[in-house]
């Protein structure tokens, strides 16, 4: 019963977004302009969809006594993981008394919609509902939820029949004007909603990969919104196609998957009878207590199992196996695809570009929730992982957080540098994934999301207050301007750069972070070659601090740069205010307790089985070490402290040179301009792939161009003159001999029909006459023809 | 035998079998009386006579199809024919067939003439007596079993005819078609009746049961041809007993009235002439071939009967298309079409002549039957698509005050109904699939092509039958284009027939027919399985 309950309440949430998408798009095409109905209908949607992730949330609790909230302190490995076969089968509610041992069932899974079968290929939308799932749900009605209520302030200017677009001009030089789109906007934001919670939901890797692209697809539209600019419009290609890259990955990744395990479903399926017919992809990989992967005594080969942990054969008898490379490949492909929607290096690029769309959307697509799927993905998928996967794991995340942390230090656009630290602490998930840090990096995701919001938010107020003033070089000052946002967004500036009085207060970030470094820390002491993985977040981690501050600084203290922005700058009205108290009451709050606390242990209730143990170098097929439970409480207090002093130092480094005059900042500037050039050109990326990829892609069109014009066109023109040429000599004897024989024919019918008419002459006379020679003419003919 | 026992025997043979035969016939001179007492009374200002009409027409359709039921459930108790009046009617399914045929027709053509309004309120009695008289006249013709019956119903059909093509009273042109019509007629029916007395005169009797037996012993002892004079007078009289038919049918060479007519009479009354008097003339016909033939020692005789028939068909068939290349008047090209088309269905006579006195005539007896059943589903789809052809133009006349080609240009635009159903009609006309028309043909010409087996001068007939249908295109296709592609000239009167009106229900109720004969399997089985026991009731004697 709980599970149905939970997925109808899912279900609803999940699909009152489509709903008013519907609605919006189509009422507010036929609509007023200047109506906020679309905009209330898009917040009752999402707002309803928050209060049912929230009661499922509850019920999944009550349902098995929130027994995941029991605090095991670190260490206890053994009694954090409740499911080690997913025990629900597909659609019945039947406890399965083999696991009573556990504490009671935590995962549903099952099938909402049979979309066809294709062979053995079985297309269906499932759900996948577990602790990390619902915490996701929620996360995400939530930040909607304010988002879409700041939205309705931000974009109220679109609430007009002719908008004129200052940064879109025309090639006389006039400005763009054209009539708003208030209700566009909302209806595009609740197809996300719809898009990234049926991502959550999502039972399988395919139906992932269907939410996966709609995202991507709004994530397009939403970039692209000011369509007539052309930095947008460009940047929305951008964000496209380089997600298109990493989901050719992706798709990769599938078809190893579709044909070794000929399944894409997360959890078990089972009959009408409850008995499990296919165990799905988590159960296919059998890992024993010690982590290690079964394999066939054979081959060497990964063995694919059944539900019950036995190897699986198949249809001939013979052992069902994956060889371990395709394993990695799959594992690499699938991760291929997060790559590019969580924008890690080498895909990182698109991110800053996807700005140029509303601050809303950087807030809610572009920080809290799309971007966050490659991680929430990496998360979900984790089982189907092995080392070699995770290691690339954590080096993708690690090079990803310095390269983005250090850009971030000379941005000076206030939403560029936040997307920057939006790329740099996916980076630290990503790590925290990689090391093993299972929990860390989801732990970090989550209270990233409510921070990173808030500060998106905040910065949108400020850009919206400013009238949209983007550059931080002509703010300062506003703190007088705007309290509001200035102290919630210093609530979310201190909870990224992870400041805290240890024992006393923390905000969120300083747990989570934590958390990712200290899983770091334990990874580089197990694995002593790999200790880059330790070092470059930490000194990251004061990055972090010093670009936040100086950010925090430049907008907020010091004198105004620019008087005329300064002057007209004012503070956002409540409906904008509102949500930025509420996020910045969940950015400070939400880790409370940190590891011990409700959030991590929540996220951590459905850990995959063999994290908590970790795997020891000996039984690992490639020599890792990676370390569990036990290993990581034991350097989190060390981590926590080098974290922290990273963070103090990168803070007073920030207000000795933003924060007060002692250092002349023009001086330094010059001092290091070549790194600071370096730096500003963002490690010459874009140039990077242009001379790469972009010139080559040139190269070989033109040259295909020239191929097709001068040597195909070539053929196919003197093909084409050859048939007009013999199209003539075809015409002239058509028209010439066939019609005239035609026409010659048609004369002579013609006359021959016209000659009879004259011997309908009306004449009454003569008819009588031809009665009578017609008879005689018959009676002579008789005569002649008849036989005798 | 005593007189009275006699008179009795005829009063009871009358009372008990004849007149309940006669039902339908009844019926119809019922309502003739009835439509003429009631004006008497004046009660015609409040009924209208088309009203009576309907209903008597109605009544004579219900009683022919009772007494089809009748003929095909009864077993058949023996071989000889179930005749009435003393051997004046005969009663088998053809005659039953026609005659529910006609009425189903006098209903349609009743219908149509009160939706278009002539005749008018006064003239209703009028002229609905003359079109009843006529179809009495015609189901007369098609249950004839005596040369006298054969020269009344003709001539029964006839006469009301000429009254009706004279009807527009008001116009010049009217009352020339119909006096052309009647020195016409009379002419051909004083050829027919010196054929009937020459005929009658040499076999000793006017029973048609009794022709092929008697014209058999006249031909016994001589060379069964021309030399015995004997045949040699038979043959004669035949032929000018034909030139009275071949009016009726208006075949050539003795077509030269219908033209004319059609053109003077206004389109109901032609539509009616074309279908009507076609049907029962040709009913007659069948009737006096298969008479004639079947007969010891006349069966080279009949055979060149046969194929002097067919050559008669080709000749029409190609003159009536010929002819229609460049008329400009509807009616007058329409009425070459039907000239036309009588050479068509001409064709299946001949053919079954031909079978019939091949001396194999059992070998092609599924075949004979053919070509019976494909007349009689030739002449029900005609019914359908001549009418409907004669009611566009009939209803287009009502608003152009023309029945000129010209004044039908770009008629789409303003009477979409009209040309839809027109178009139809025209598809079907010239035989292509999937309306009725392309399988009446495709009867037809399957029988005539079994027929050139038993002789090879068929199979002319049947080359000319496909090269017709190929001319046939050329003037129907200019009417589709008049009617489609041509602009409409400016000041030309305007046709405003919504697609929703009574008049457009009842042209696009007909072209449905039309489609439905072609395409729908149950009621073209359903037609041909009673067209063939019709046949087979009037081959098998």
């Amino acid at each position: 019963m709980v599970g149905e309950t939970l997925r109808n309440l899912l279900m609803v949430a999940w699909l009152l977004p489509l709903a008013g998408f519907a609605i919006e798009i189509f009422g507010g095409f036929w609509g007023k302009r200047t109506s906020k109905t679309a905009a209330w209908i898009a917040v009752a949607c999402i707002g309803t969809g928050f209060l049912c992730s929230a009661s499922a949330l509850v019920l999944w609790g009550n349902s098995n006594g929130w027994t995941v909230l029991e605090s095991d302190g670190h260490g206890h490995a053994d009694a954090a993981h409740t499911e080690a076969a997913h025990p629900e089968p597909g659609h019945s509610e039947a406890a399965d008394s083999a696991d009573t041992a556990h504490s009671k069932q935590t995962v549903y899974s099952g099938t909402l919609y049979s979309l066809g079968k294709f062979g053995s290929l079985n297309v269906s939308l499932d759900y996948y509902i577990d602790s990390l799932t619902l915490t996701m749900f929620t996360m995400v009605t939530l930040i909607a939820t304010c988002i879409h209520l700041f939205a309705i302030g931000y974009m109220s200017e679109e609430l007009t029949e002719e908008y004129v677009d200052h940064h879109a001009h025309l090639s006389n030089g006039h400005h763009v004007h054209r009539p708003g789109r208030f209700y566009r906007f909302f209806a595009f934001l609740s197809l996300f909603c719809f898009s990234m919670l049926g991502l959550v939901l999502a039972g399988n890797i395919f139906q992932v990969f269907i939410f996966w692209e709609l995202v991507g697809i709004c994530s397009f539209l939403l970039i692209g919104f000011y369509t007539e600019r052309k930095s947008a419009s460009n940047a929305a290609n951008k964000a496209f196609i380089m997600n298109r890259v990493g989901d050719f990955g992706f798709l990769i990744g599938l078809m190893v998957i579709w044909t070794y395990f000929g399944t894409f479903q997360f959890g078990p399926t089972s009959n009408a009878d409850g008995v499990i017919t296919d165990p799905g992809l988590f159960g296919m990989i059998h890992r024993d207590a010690a982590g290690t992967l079964l394999t066939d005594p054979v081959t060497g080969d990964v063995a694919i199992t059944t539900v019950d942990g036995t190897p699986a054969v198949d249809g001939a008898g013979q052992s069902r196996t994956i060889p371990y490379s395709l394993l990695v490949v799959a594992g690499l492909g699938v991760f291929a695809g997060c790559i590019g929607k969580s924008a890690q290096f080498p895909l990182q690029t698109w991110l800053p570009d996807a700005m140029e769309g509303p601050t809303p959307v950087s807030a809610l697509v572009h920080s809290a929730t799309m971007v966050a799927a490659g991680v929430y993905l990496v998360g979900r998928f984790y089982p189907m992982f092995v080392q070699e996967v995770l290691l690339t794991i954590a080096y993708v995340g690690c090079i990803t957080l310095f390269v983005a942390a250090t850009i971030a230090i000379v941005a000076t656009d206030i939403k560029k540098v936040l997307a920057y630290s939006t790329i740099s602490q996916l980076g630290y998930m990503m790590l925290g994934l990689g090391v093993f840090g299972w929990g860390a990096g989801l732990f970090h995701l989550i209270t990233h999301a409510f921070f990173k919001s808030l500060m998106f938010l905040c910065s949108g107020s400020v850009i919206y207050g400013c009238h949209h003033e983007q550059e931080m070089t002509k703010m300062g000052g506003l703190w007088k301007k705007m309290p509001i946002t200035a102290f919630t967004m210093l609530v979310g500036v201190i909870a990224i750069a992870g400041l805290a009085i240890p024992g006393v207060i923390a905000f969120s970030g300083f747990h989570s972070k934590d958390a990712v470094v200290a899983s770091a820390l334990a990874f580089s002491d197990a694995n002593p070659g790999h200790f880059l993985l330790f070092i470059m977040p930490l000194i990251t981690a004061g990055i972090t601090a010093f670009y936040m501050f100086r950010l925090w600084f430049f907008t907020f203290l010091g004198k105004p740069r620019d008087m005329h922005v300064y002057d007209h700058c004012h503070e956002s009205p409540w409906i904008m205010t509102v949500p930025l108290l509420v996020l910045s009451v969940f950015a400070a709050f939400c880790a409370v307790g940190g590891e011990d606390g409700p959030l991590y242990q929540l996220i951590t209730g459905d850990e995959p089985t063999h994290v908590a143990a970790g795997i020891a170098s000996t039984q690992s097929v490639s020599g890792l070490t990676l370390p569990g439970h036990s290993a990581i409480h034991d350097v989190h207090s060390k981590a926590g402290a080098l974290a922290l002093f990273a963070a103090v130092s990168g803070t007073v480094i920030a207000y000795v040179l933003y924060g007060t005059t002692l250092v002349n900042l023009a001086e330094v500037k010059r001092h290091l301009s070549g790194l600071h050039s370096f730096l500003w050109n963002k490690w010459h990326f874009d140039e990077l792939y242009d001379a790469l990829f972009m010139k080559p892609a040139h190269i070989v069109g033109k040259f295909c161009a020239w191929v097709d014009k001068s040597l195909f066109d070539e053929i196919l023109h003197g093909a084409a003159r050859t048939c007009v040429i013999v199209a003539k000599w075809d015409r002239l004897f058509d028209e010439k001999l066939v019609d005239g024989f035609v026409n010659l024919l048609s004369r002579a019918t013609w006359s021959v029909g016209d000659s009879l008419k004259v011997v309908q002459t009306g004449k009454l006379r003569q008819y009588v006459m031809f009665i009578v020679v017609g008879v005689v003419t018959l009676f002579a003919v008789l005569f002649a023809t008849f036989p005798r | 035998m005593v007189f009275s026992k006699l008179i009795d025997d005829l009063i009871l043979e009358t009372t008990s079998l004849s007149l309940p035969w006669f039902s339908a016939e009844l019926c119809l001179s019922g309502t003739i009386v009835l439509m003429l007492l009631l004006r008497l009374l004046s009660v015609d200002r409040w009924v209208p006579a088309y009203l009576i009409g309907v209903l008597g027409a109605f009544a004579a359709l219900f009683c022919s199809w009772q007494q089809f039921a009748e003929l095909s459930q009864a077993p058949p108790a023996s071989t000889e024919p179930l005749v009435t009046f003393t051997g004046l009617l005969v009663q088998d399914q053809f005659s039953v067939y026609f005659r529910a045929f006609l009425a189903l027709f006098l209903l349609l053509t009743i219908a149509l003439t009160a939706l278009t309004g002539i005749p008018d309120h006064e003239d209703g009695p009028d002229f609905y007596s003359l079109l009843f008289g006529a179809t009495i006249g015609m189901m007369i013709m098609a249950s004839a079993n005596n040369l006298l019956m054969l020269f009344i119903g003709v001539e029964m059909a006839s006469v009301p005819s000429y009254a009706m093509v004279g009807f527009l009273k008001g116009r010049k042109a009217s009352s020339e078609a119909a006096l052309k019509y009647v020195v016409y007629g009379a002419g051909a029916a004083g050829v027919m009746i010196y054929g009937i007395s020459l005929l009658a005169g040499v076999l000793g009797t006017g029973d048609m049961s009794l022709l092929s037996e008697r014209l058999s012993l006249a031909a016994a002892g001589g060379s069964g041809g021309l030399a015995d004079p004997e045949v040699r007078t038979a043959a004669l009289a035949v032929m000018l007993i034909m030139v009275g038919l071949a009016f009726k049918l208006s075949l050539v060479p003795f077509h030269f009235w219908c033209p004319d007519a059609f053109e003077g009479a206004s389109a109901e009354v032609a539509g009616f002439l074309s279908v009507a008097s076609k049907a029962g003339a040709f009913a007659l016909l069948v009737r006096l071939c298969l008479a004639l033939s079947g007969g010891v020692g006349t069966e080279g005789l009949m055979l060149a009967f046969g194929i002097a028939l067919g050559v008669v068909a080709c000749v029409t068939a190609t003159f009536g298309n010929l002819a229609a290349y460049n008329q400009s008047n509807l009616k007058r090209l329409l009425a070459y079409s039907t000239i036309a088309h009588a050479g068509y269905m001409l064709m299946a006579v001949s053919a079954m002549l031909v079978m019939q006195n091949s001396g194999r005539a059992a070998d092609f007896a599924p075949e004979i039957d053919m070509s019976i059943e494909g007349l009689l589903y030739y002449l029900a789809v005609y019914l359908f698509m001549n009418l409907g052809a004669f009611a566009v133009v009939a209803l287009a006349r009502n608003y152009t005050f023309s029945e000129e080609l010209d004044s039908f240009k770009g008629l789409i635009g303003q009477a979409p109904v009209l040309c839809i159903a027109m178009m139809i009609c025209v598809f079907s006309l010239v035989g292509l699939p999937p309306f009725g028309g392309f399988f009446a043909k495709f009867m037809i010409f399957a029988a005539a092509l079994k027929a050139g087996q038993a002789h090879w001068f068929m199979y002319v007939v049947v080359a000319f039958g496909g090269l017709n249908t190929v001319l046939s295109l050329f003037y129907y296709i200019r009417i589709l284009k008049t009617m489609f592609l041509d602009p409409r000239p400016e000041g030309a009167r305007k046709v405003s027939l919504p697609l929703f009106s009574l008049e457009g229900s009842y042209v696009l109720a007909l072209s449905l027919f039309v489609l439905m004969l072609g395409i729908l399997p149950s009621i073209t089985t359903g037609l041909s399985n009673t067209a063939r026991t019709a046949a087979q009731s009037i081959v098998q004697k």
